[in-house]
């Protein structure tokens, strides 16, 4: 090896100052950005960023350009008066890129999301992490996972759990699978699969009772105007049965049920006509009792003395009433339920496996029983696929998914799906999610408004009034489309909104703290003086030499 | 209601046989005023562009785009009207969906009603290739807009009460009342002064402002501006009279000003919001930068690649209906500004028009080298030229890109994002850097520089249009039926073509280039 002495340093400041170098690395710059933006087009901003923007070697290209640009300056030394345009462009440049590294290093970038009149001091950042929740203490722990664009082995160990792989982008493919724990004989566990068709569309759809199963499986699913409702098998047997009040009360954990009638229950009705059913039970299986008040028509839940409504009940209560209105469709595995309005009255039909369908009183829908299983739990398996993104958002591969091993078994925690676990009697739910920040103070929203544009629904503009909670003291805010909103060195951006079930709107805001800012204003200023004093005394050089 | 009103229409139009059919439906309708997708407008206006997105054209038979939208939409108020859309299919693949014969392009917009349920779940079935589903989508949506019309909901006519102004569907509108009103004072006609009354009292509370946009659209200027351009260019290529040529130069600029001050004045804001008007602004702000430019140069090439490329935008702006489309729309609210709208946008724009007088010196070299003649003079003068507009161009540029990284650090909070439309900026200042510093140090030389500036324009259109119309739309919904992207795949078909025919004449140049240097 040579000495560092022997090295020619001129040769090295030579090339690297060179237009061949400079050419190439704007070449390389330029190819690497077109890649970019097809890869963006095709699989999203996301993908594009870890596969392009934000990887080493793209950093490394744009090193090269600051050294090119550098050495090109520092070449043309000592200061010629006809160059002073250009080197003023040049540390122009380089200045922009120190604010740069500035802001990639030191800066915040992430967005808060805010539910009317909900204080919140979290932001979301852009880094995947494995976050680790202890729900008895509260305690939180979060674990960073390797920014990469396709799966990569972890093998990392946080508190007895094994960290295997992650996966940024990958799609469920469904398996049946065993459960992880153990469960009562009695518990109610089992998962359907049903064809369901009319004149205009067919669908599969997956309903579970299934504790573990992925959380993309529910025990309700809507279609239209349309509500499917999975219920415990032991209870077809007390909707079949005649109870003229059209009630019946079932227990969650068994699902044991029984009708008022076949307990001797009376239904009463207050004077405001609203009626309920009372129900002596034993408290914690000694002879005191206690009264569970029901209001059949109004919640599945008791009411205690004080008419607090106690949703931790485990019976519960089910009135056939309040489904008559709007199309209601009970499932109990092998069992159809559903009231027609037509003949105002409930049928209850059994359904085959893989058999003959059951037609429904809408529309000539049918629906057909393709699977059951009594404990398997249905699962999305994640698999890693390059993602494809469609006007700007995913449409598939937006699940980041994460391999764990505890006890030597094979787990999966996810952004959709959190895994709850329970290890030597402590509990943990282990999920895929951002990387947060807590902000120093405190934001509220009062009121989002959105304005559109007359006769049409197309916006015309968003508007966030918020409260902003600091030091003790509160100030009103309002932040809209180019009227950000700055505290204590953060910038508040309206960007976004969305609609919660209730129908309220939330607004979300960009989250920026960029310390690279003054320079890469200043850099930029210069870059344009710069250029235009070039080209000045370029062109006066060209004109004095002709003349 | 709507029986008195038919009988009142039979009444009064049987007797005039030779109006039967139009009712009451004439072109001087068109001056009233009407809110369409978010703006006040004239009917005329909206009609024109309604009945040329349902049938292709502005006129149905003999009659007026405001006649036919009229007559059509009176079939809401229960009056069966003879006239007869008809809907322009163009995919080949639709034509045999709609089961025409081959060679038969239309079908009646009645014929579509009666199958909605049919093109809706072929729509919704995702079927065929990606043209394919965006025609069918696109039918659809004329379907919708047809029916809406023929509803009588889509004309809405203004109801000033006071100073609160209302919207009404013109069902809503000619009331019984209001007819039988009118008819006391003008029993041949009642219906027109009941609907004009709506325009009265409307000016009379809010000024008709929209009338500009009536004058506007009825005078034509595109077209007037692209016949001042090309025989402006025609003067000075074929006749070579350069005093008549910038006659017709200076009254091109002067109509293509008024058309973008009137579009400035109906839109309240930067005349570079869409495709149309940024093809409209650089043709323009090049045209201009070129005659500035060679009148302090005494060079008149400048004012002929201002000219050829004035003339290209002219003819795109008036015969690319189907990629840049002429109507005035409300902005989305993230460039609702109008300091950094008319900075930023008008920079990056202007910085496109220059480079793209380039493109046009360049292109028009290396073609005269390869199949005609050029002498060497001009060839190095020619290089001498574009190297100045690249120096406009990429100034421009880089002073646009910089105020585009300040408008989104102001409104978005990051100075740079890696955004499609942003990357394709810098790649094509990258680009043209990389040439003016090959050129500038004379490691590029004048027949390579002229092959890699027509070249590098490419990257600009990508920039422009290609960001637009093939990266929005990402890998699996661009076809190449697409107007943008037919339109851009052959411009670069073009392009390369012309590079690799006048490539060949490397080792002559490369003589005659040492001999000068």
């Amino acid at each position: 090896m040579k000495k560092l002495s022997n090295i020619d340093w001129n040769q090295i400041e030579r090339f690297l100052g060179s237009l061949k170098f400079a050419v190439t690395i704007i070449l390389l710059f330029t190819i690497a950005m077109i890649i970019g933006t097809f890869l963006e087009s095709y699989y999203g901003t996301d993908f594009a960023n870890r596969t392009v923007y934000k990887t080493f070697a793209f950093m490394l290209i744009q090193f090269g350009m600051l050294t090119s640009i550098i050495f090109a300056a520092f070449l043309r030394l000592p200061p010629k008066k006809r160059l002073y345009g250009f080197y003023v462009i040049h540390s122009g440049l380089v200045i922009i890129g120190v604010g740069s590294v500035i802001t990639y290093v030191a800066g915040v970038d992430g967005t808060i999301n805010l539910a009317p009149n909900e204080p919140s001091r979290e932001v979301t950042l852009s880094k995947d992490v494995l976050r680790f929740t202890y729900p008895d203490s509260g305690k939180r722990v979060t674990s960073e996972l390797p920014y990469t664009a396709f799966k990569k082995e972890i093998n990392d160990e946080y508190d007895g759990i094994k960290i295997l792989e992650y996966i940024p982008f990958a799609e469920g493919k469904f398996v049946w699978t065993d459960s992880i724990n153990n469960y009562p004989t009695t518990t109610p566990l089992h998962s359907s699969k049903y064809h369901f068709k009319n004149a205009f569309a067919a669908s599969d759809i997956l309903l579970t009772l299934h504790p573990e199963a992925s959380t993309e499986f529910q025990s309700t699913q809507a279609m239209g105007p349309l509500t499917f409702n999975y219920m415990p098998a032991g209870l077809a047997k007390c909707f079949e049965s005649p109870s003229v009040s059209g009630i019946f009360l079932w227990n969650s954990e068994t699902a044991e049920c029984f009708t008022p009638e076949e307990k001797k229950l009376k239904v009463n009705a207050t004077s405001a006509g609203n009626r309920f059913v009372v129900l002596p039970v034993n408290i914690n299986d000694t002879a005191d009792k206690k009264l569970l008040t029901f209001f059949p028509d109004f919640s599945p839940y008791p009411v205690d003395t004080s008419f607090q409504v106690d949703q931790k009940s485990i019976i519960r209560i089910f009135s056939k009433k309040i489904f008559e209105e709007k199309p209601n469709l009970f499932l109990f595995g092998k069992k159809v339920a559903f009231f027609s309005k037509a003949d105002q009255k409930w049928s209850i039909l059994d359904i085959d496996l893989k058999g003959k369908g059951v037609t429904l009183p809408w529309m000539g829908a049918e629906i057909f029983l393709t699977d059951h299983q009594d404990k398997l739990v249905p699962f999305n398996l994640p698999q890693a696929i390059v993602p494809i993104q469609k006007n700007g958002s995913i449409i598939k591969g937006d699940l980041r998914a994460v391999r764990l091993e505890i006890l030597g078994k094979e787990y999966w925690a996810s952004n959709y799906s959190p895994l709850s676990v329970a290890i030597g009697g402590k509990k943990m739910i282990v999920e895929v999610t951002k990387e947060s920040l807590t902000l120093p103070f405190e934001i509220a929203l009062t009121q989002f408004k959105m304005d559109k544009d007359p006769g049409t629904n197309n916006p015309a503009s968003y508007e966030s009034f918020v409260k902003l909670f600091s030091d003790g003291k509160m100030s009103t805010h309002h932040v809209f489309m180019n009227n950000p909103l700055k505290h204590l060195g953060y910038t508040f951006y309206q960007a976004s909104y969305s609609q919660d079930n209730a129908g309220n709107y939330n607004s979300t805001l960009a989250v920026n703290v960029d310390q690279g800012r003054f320079l890469k204003y200043l850099g930029s200023l210069m870059l344009v003086i710069g250029a235009i004093w070039h080209y000045n005394l370029n062109r006066k050089k060209k004109g004095a030499k002709t003349s | 209601m709507k029986t008195y009103l038919f009988l009142l229409f039979s009444l009064l139009f049987s007797a005039q046989a030779f109006t039967q059919e139009a009712y009451f439906c004439k072109k001087e309708l068109g001056t009233l005023p009407i809110l369409q997708s978010g703006r006040i407008k004239p009917l005329y206006v909206h009609a024109s562009e309604a009945i040329k997105s349902l049938t292709g054209k502005t006129t149905v038979d003999n009659l007026s785009a405001v006649e036919a939208y009229c007559l059509l939409s009176l079939n809401g108020m229960g009056l069966p009207t003879t006239i007869n859309l008809k809907a322009k299919i163009e995919h080949v693949e639709a034509i045999k969906f709609f089961g025409l014969a081959d060679g038969e392009h239309f079908i009646e917009f009645e014929k579509l009603i009666a199958r909605e349920e049919e093109i809706q779940s072929e729509a919704r079935s995702g079927k065929g290739d990606d043209s394919y589903k965006k025609a069918i989508s696109k039918h659809l949506d004329a379907l919708f807009l047809y029916k809406d019309i023929k509803n009588g909901n889509n004309w809405l006519l203004a109801d000033v009460q006071g100073t609160s102004l209302n919207w009404l569907p013109l069902t809503a509108y000619l009331t019984e009342e209001k007819v039988v009103a009118q008819k006391a004072l003008t029993p041949l006609d009642p219906f027109m002064p009941v609907l004009f009354k709506s325009k009265e009292a409307y000016d009379k509370a809010f000024k008709d402002k929209y009338m500009i946009e009536y004058y506007y659209a009825k005078a034509g200027l595109p077209t007037v501006s692209m016949l001042l351009s090309i025989l402006a260019l025609a003067c000075l290529v074929l006749f070579k009279n350069i005093k008549i040529s910038l006659t017709f130069t200076g009254l091109s600029i002067v109509t293509q000003l008024v058309l973008i001050t009137l579009r400035i004045i109906i839109s309240g804001r930067a005349p570079i919001t869409n495709m149309y008007e940024t093809v409209l602004f650089s043709g323009t702000g090049s045209l201009l930068l070129g005659v500035v430019l060679g009148h302090f140069k005494q060079e008149k090439l400048y004012v002929y690649m201002g000219l050829a490329y004035n003339v290209c935008t002219m003819m795109m702006i008036n015969f690319a209906n189907g990629m840049l489309t002429a109507t005035i729309s409300p902005l989305v609210p993230v460039l609702r500004d109008n300091f950094w709208l008319s900075t930023h946008v008008t920079t990056i724009i202007l910085s496109y028009g220059a480079l793209a007088l380039s493109w046009v010196l360049a292109n028009t070299v290396l073609i005269k080298k390869k199949f005609g003649k050029i002498e060497l003079k001009e060839e190095l003068i020619s290089a001498e030229i574009i190297y100045t507009t690249l120096k406009w161009g990429t100034v421009l540029l880089a002073a646009g890109i910089i105020l585009g990284g300040v408008w989104a650090d102001y409104s978005w909070g990051r100075f740079w994002g890696w955004d499609p439309k942003e990357t394709w900026s810098l790649i094509v200042l990258c680009f043209y850097m990389a040439i003016l510093h090959g050129r500038y140090t004379s490691w590029i030389r004048t027949d390579r520089f002229m092959t890699f500036t027509a070249g590098a324009f490419m990257s600009v259109m990508m920039a422009w249009f290609g960001v637009n119309y093939i990266l929005a739309s990402g890998l699996h919904s661009y076809g190449f039926s697409q107007g943008g992207a037919l339109f851009l795949g052959s411009f670069f078909a073009i392009q390369i073509l012309i590079l690799i025919l006048t490539l060949n004449k490397r080792v002559e140049s490369k003589e005659t280039s040492a001999e000068h240097t």
